[in-house]
Parts: C-alpha cells; structure tokens; sequence
C-alpha cells in the first residue's frame, strides 16, 4: 500500500515537471527550435492575408546585453498541414543587445494557410 | 552431396556478407550540403544573397496586388553596377521561376529567347515542312504589358582589418504603354570579413 502511494506520488510529481505541449495555434506552437536556441525570444506573431497571399509579423527580443546572431526561415504551409512550394533559404538576422523588432514575412504561394518559423542560433 | 552443399552455401553467405550495400561510390572528401544553408565561405555574391534577393523580390511583387489578372511582363537582365562579375541572368531565371509558380504573371519571350522564338516561326511558316494545321501562325505573340527591370549595386570598403561589402539590388516594374513605375523595390545586404 505504501509503495502504491510512493508511485502515485512520484508520477503525481513528474506530471508537474514535464513541459506542457504549447497550444495550437498559440505562438510558441509556430516556433520550431533547431537545436540551440538562446538569448532570444519571440514575443506576438501576427498573421493575415493581405492580396491573397498569408503574411506574417513576429516580434523577436533579444534579451541579453550583448550582440545576437540567429538564423531563420519560414516554413509555409497548406490548409492540409503539408507543406507548399519550396523550402526557404535559411537567412541571418542581427538583434543589438536589448533589441526586439519584427520579423515580416509574406508567404511564397496563394496556397499557404499556416507556417511554421524555423530558429537557431550559432 | 550434403558436404559440397554445406560447402557451397557457406561461400554465398560470405560473399553477400561481404557485398557492398551502400549506395555511394567514393566520397571520402566529398558530400553533399543544404542548398538553401547560409554560405560564408568568402564575403562576394553567392548562393545565399542570390536565393535571399529572388525571394525578397518575388513575394513583395506578388503580394503587393499590381499584378490583377495574371498580366504578361517582359523581363530584362539586370543590370550589374557591381566590380564583380555576378550571373545576373540567374536573378531574373530564379524571379520569374518564383513568380511563375504563384501563378500571377505570364513571361513573354525576353530578349535571349526571342530569336529563338523567331526563328521557330520563320522555320513553321516559311520551309514549308509542317503540316498545315498544325503550323503555329505569325502575328498572334502576345506583347507585355509590363516590363521589368533591375540592377544591382555594391560599395566595397576596405582596411587593415575589415572588408565590407554593401549590395543594392533594386527593381521595378514598369507600364509599357504609360511608361509609370508600378512597383519598385530594394534589398540591401551588408556582409563584412574580420581578418
């Protein structure tokens, strides 16, 4: 009976720990990290459809006190989930220390419905 | 009988355990890398700035809801202001690919591909080789509503311990009949090396 209680007790505990799978269509939800991702965090995205095609703005700070560099691209998605058109070119991007701005992105076909932002850092 | 079949059983089972799966021949310095990875290697024009111009080009255009009713532009080759030489030509194939594939503008025959085109007209309608009915008929190419035109620019600077390149590339789209810049837009990269 005591180990029973134990058991329940220790699962009861590490539910707590684990990390809760982000909510769809929450923001960390469109945030896939590739491998390192440090010094940075991305704040509020904002998607529409502006001339038929899904644009998005994502708020990213860098929340150290010195330079970051970190890489980035868009992944576009269909109303199925899969993906459309071509993978992107991962690119760079430079945040001051301190520095939030927005990244902007306009979506490479008409099809896109969703995305996903990619991220690492060096 | 079993001692020759046991014999010859053994040899097949080491010869496929010693046979090559693997699909790659060579390859001891050699492999192959993500084509869409950021390239570092020397601060000139390269893979990245190429793919990260077409890109930035081909979305603001196509978003930018100019292009109503899948227009027919006419591309020419960008114009290299830079001191080196850069396949300008591949800016323009990868813009017109992309734009392509959204599917809000046609491309007529740009000046490389004209002659050619002509002269499959002048072969179809003049040797007298074809088929009547099937001969594509002169005087029914369709001509460009809008022309697009660009260039790129670059400022190099250089010290003891830096090189910094800056690169301008600029676009736009013009109306041929009005001769009204459309849309214009630019993409600055600034790439430096340390020594």
């Amino acid at each position: 009976m005591r180990h029973f209680i134990l058991g329940a007790l220790a699962l009861i505990f590490l539910a707590g720990c684990a990390t809760p799978p982000p909510e769809p269509g929450s923001a960390a939800s469109k945030v896939v990290v590739m491998g390192k991702f440090k010094g940075i965090a991305v704040g509020a995205i904002r998607v529409a459809r502006e001339n038929g095609f899904l644009t998005a703005k994502v708020q990213l700070s860098n929340i150290t006190s010195s330079n970051q560099m970190m890489y980035y691209r868009f992944a576009w998605l269909g109303a199925d989930g899969f993906p459309v058109g071509d993978e992107e070119t991962w690119k760079v991007l430079n945040l001051y220390a301190n520095q939030a701005t927005f990244l902007p992105a306009i979506a490479n076909l008409p099809q896109a419905a969703d995305f996903r932002l990619e991220v690492k850092t060096p | 009988m079993f001692a020759r079949f046991s014999f010859l059983a053994v040899i097949a089972a080491l010869a496929s355990g010693c046979a090559n799966t693997s699909p790659v021949i060579g390859g001891k310095n050699i492999s192959y890398g993500d084509t869409k990875a950021v390239e570092l290697v020397t601060n000139e024009f390269g893979s990245t700035d190429l793919q990260m111009i077409a890109e930035s080009m081909t979305r603001s255009l196509a978003q930018s809801g100019i292009l109503q009713g899948r227009p027919v532009v006419q591309v020419y080759d960008v114009k290299n202001k830079t001191s080196e030489y850069i396949d300008t030509r591949e800016i323009t194939t990868s813009i017109k690919t992309q734009l392509m594939k959204t599917g809000t503008a046609r491309f007529a025959s740009d000046n490389t591909d004209m002659q050619s085109q002509v002269d499959q007209l002048k072969l179809q309608n003049q040797s007298g080789l074809y088929k009547k009915s099937t001969v594509s008929k002169t005087g029914n190419m369709v001509a460009a509503k809008y022309r697009l035109e660009g260039s790129i620019s670059s400022i190099v600077k250089r010290s003891a311990d830096y090189k910094d390149v800056f690169y301008k590339f600029s676009l736009q789209l013009v109306d041929v009949e009005s001769g009204l810049a459309e849309w214009m837009d630019e993409k600055e990269i600034r790439k430096t090396t340390e020594r």
